[in-house]
């Protein structure tokens, strides 16, 4: 009796909120292709996050002035539901059902990194919803058989693996000495994965593998021993906070190593940050604007670099060409698939051979994008202090020499 | 009395055919049922305790990675599951599935609980903020250290067995949410009984004046163990389910998630009115209400929104709504006022 009517108030409370909240089933409608993306706008991938959002935004702005997408003789405009996945998986997997089943999303952008794209991935499968991706790049998400999984980017473990090679070329074919330390996340333990394969390969020596705290903002301990034992190569991967910390506490300590080679620097805007202290830095990166490849979208990547910068107000990092690149490919999908039939676009997207700005793409059974190398660049600053990346492999589109070994803090 | 069983019933009722109602809620009905379950068990200590603890999402993330490792150890090797390439895939057949889900539910469930007591045993000593504080580095510490275990995965993450293709699309949703739902009602029933013995009683007068309970001959270290262990019995179980629910475990984000869960808990039982039976179940639902509703109306700006609501709790619901409806409408809750002695009271003042 006591609590009755507040009990009964209550319980229809939550009916009622629950009933109202609308349910709406959206893949097409009207002129509209409507695609679902949780992307991290809060939480420690948050920069990154946004340059994916931007990317996304920018491309859906582009081909929707260039006429749109043409189905079945009609032409549609894309439009992309957005939610805030706050950097966490167990939050993404929520939003993936939430798009999926609550806005009736047929057709999904991928999120930012490896370990949340992990966690949004079983979702859209289980659906069948085909996902387009642009920064997945754990090499475990193309082994698990997923078919409605599409990267637009080279896996993981082939960030670095250039870096050790060159080095090993430099020392005349003889393995080197290899320290790295990695954060903890799915992204920069495949990185790690990647480059224990390539000494073994080359007959390189680990000689210190230390494994770093998320949320990166010391690694004090790990340069203390690079200091004693001298390595030939420090390799460093922790996304964005990694690379900045990195290399302020490289400087700091002004620890010497003949080749520093590390992930995330153009997104971490080292060049700009850090100045002269983050000179020959050499990067993996999925893509860089003096690449020659050409669409009829974006043109090149000279091109996108100067409308992306006059529209955000900076450069485009990579991972914003590459979620241009994901709405590329969907249009294509479409277009190709003549029909919003999710199997008959996943298929569509299978059989995707396409070159756009940024690199060939072409998916293995597994889902990664296959055609597309990898490319390293070196922070180069010149005698004013102004540093640019400069690409210094593969040859092919190298627009400076590699400077190597780097020169010790004490002549610098 | 009857009135009241038909009540629960109602809920009842209302909670079997929630997922039939609202099909596209399923996930989010599931998470609100492991909110709850969390939100009540910390009010076993931080409410009728008085122990304010960080340290329950240890139990729910311990309870996350032992389901998985056990639906997954049972059938496969475990190490070559989790290998951070994850280049062999094993697949559970529907019967394996189910055997290796029950069996880790009972591990998720019993392992956390000798944890706790071995746990309890050392720092139930602490007090105040000493035991908070304690409590806290439990979970930060629990969750780098799992984060550098190979076995499970360690920053590579923990994918879970994918539910087993039978019958619809729909069937996922809905055997993780009667997973969850079943395990609230046990949770609610369990501790609505407890709460009836003198075992309640005990804990309310450690809460009250810990050394005159001593004094009084009880042994409060033994209840306070006691009670730490029923709790994490339940956030074992909670984790369990979570994980199988979200697919995907990750050491610091996902089981050992301080940051969020860990808060939320405390949170929920605070809002709904910490020390009452329906209080963190009100909580816990008004909460989740209000988070998605941030997530859908003020996208990025969701935690200032949260935040905000957070500080009008404080402000002008101290006691939680339980504290403020009972404090207004105190005759609702069996008490009974009579107004003639009152307003005498308030004279001779």
């Amino acid at each position: 009796m006591k609590l009755k009517n507040f009990i009964i108030t209550f319980v229809s409370a939550i009916a009622l909120l629950l009933s109202t909240a609308t349910i709406s089933f959206a893949k097409v409608v009207g002129d509209k292709i409507i695609l679902g993306a949780a992307v991290s706008l809060t939480g420690k991938y948050s920069s990154n996050g946004v340059h994916t959002q931007n990317g996304y935004n920018m491309a859906v702005e582009r081909i929707n002035s260039m006429g749109g997408v043409k189905v079945g003789g009609k032409t549609y405009k894309f439009d992309i539901i957005y939610y805030d996945d706050e950097s966490n998986p167990k939050r993404a997997a929520q939003l993936a059902e939430r798009l999926i089943s609550q806005d009736g999303v047929e057709f999904m952008l991928g999120p930012y990194s490896s370990g949340l794209t992990k966690a949004m991935a079983p979702v859209t499968e289980k659906y069948g919803v085909p996902m387009v991706e642009a920064n997945g790049a754990s090499r475990s998400l193309f082994t698990k058989g997923y078919k409605y999984l599409f990267a637009v980017l080279a896996p993981a473990n082939l960030y670095l693996d250039v870096a050790i090679r060159t080095a090993v070329e430099l020392n005349g074919g003889k393995g080197v000495k290899i320290a790295q330390a990695f954060e903890q996340d799915a992204f920069s333990q495949d990185v790690r994965l990647g480059i224990l394969d390539a000494a073994k390969d080359t007959g390189s020596e680990i000689v210190i593998d230390d494994k770093l705290p998320k949320e990166l903002n010391d690694m004090a301990a790990t340069l203390a021993k690079v200091k004693a034992v001298k390595p030939d190569v420090l390799v460093v991967s922790g996304h964005t906070k990694g690379a900045l910390t990195a290399i302020r506490q490289i400087a700091e300590m002004k620890v010497d190593v003949p080749m520093l080679a590390m992930t995330h620097c153009d997104a971490a805007k080292l060049s700009k940050q850090h100045g002269k202290n983050a000179q020959y830095a050499l990067c993996a990166s999925q893509w860089h604007k003096t690449l020659t490849y050409k669409d009829k979208w974006f043109k090149d990547g000279m091109t996108y670099d100067a409308d992306f910068t006059k529209m955000f107000g900076y450069a485009p990092p990579y991972q914003a060409a590459e979620s241009s690149a994901a709405l590329l490919v969907f249009k294509d999908a479409f277009e190709r698939a003549n029909s919003f039939d999710q199997k008959k676009v996943r298929d569509a997207l299978a059989a995707t051979d396409m070159q756009t700005f940024y690199g060939n793409i072409k998916f293995a059974p597994g889902g990664q994008n296959v055609s597309k190398p990898m490319v390293l660049f070196q922070v180069i600053c010149d005698s004013s202090g102004k540093c640019e990346n400069k690409v210094v492999a593969p040859l092919k589109w190298a627009s400076a020499k590699l400077v190597h070994p780097v020169p010790k803090w004490s002549e610098r | 009395m009857n009135k009241n069983l038909i009540i629960y019933l109602l809920i009842l009722i209302f909670g079997v055919a929630a997922p039939f109602i609202f099909p596209a809620f399923k996930v989010q009905l599931s998470i609100l049922c492991v909110l709850i379950i969390l939100a009540i068990t910390w009010n076993i200590q931080g409410g009728e305790m008085g122990y304010n603890t960080f340290g329950n999402i240890l139990f729910y993330g311990l309870g996350m990675y032992l389901c998985a490792s056990v639906q997954v150890g049972m059938f496969f090797p475990l190490a070559e599951w989790t290998e951070s390439g994850g280049e062999k895939t094993f697949v559970h057949t529907p019967a394996q599935f189910f055997q290796g889900f029950a069996a880790g539910l009972a591990v998720a469930a019993i392992v956390p609980t000798i944890v706790a007591g071995l746990i309890g045993y050392s720092i139930l000593g602490l007090r105040g903020h000493y035991f908070a504080i304690c409590t806290l580095g439990l979970g930060v510490a629990a969750g780098e250290i799992s984060g550098g275990i190979e076995i499970i995965g360690a920053g590579q993450g923990f994918t879970t067995p994918p539910f087993p293709n039978i019958g619809s699309l729909e069937a996922r949703g809905e055997f993780f949410y009667f997973c969850s739902f079943v395990t609230l009602v046990i949770t609610f029933i369990a501790v609505k009984s407890i709460y009836t013995t003198r075992f309640k009683l005990v804990l309310n007068a450690i809460r009250d004046n810990e050394d005159k309970a001593e004094a009084m001959g009880i042994q409060t270290m033994k209840y306070k163990i006691i009670g730490w262990m029923i709790s994490a019995f339940f956030c074992g179980l909670a984790g369990g389910i979570m994980g199988g629910l979200v697919g995907y475990i990750d050491s610091t984000d996902v089981a050992f998630d301080g940051r969020e869960m860990g808060v939320f808990m405390v949170l929920m039982a605070i809002l709904g009115g910490k020390g009452t039976l329906w209080g963190p179940v009100i909580g816990a639902t008004i909460f989740h209400i209000f988070k998605e509703g941030f997530w859908t109306f003020f996208l990025g700006w969701q935690y200032v929104a949260l935040g905000v609501l957070i500080v009008v709790i404080v402000i002008y619901f101290p006691e939680g709504i339980m504290g403020w409806l009972r404090e207004k409408y105190p005759e609702r809750f069996g008490e009974v006022v009579d107004e003639a002695d009152r307003k005498a009271q308030v004279e001779l003042k």
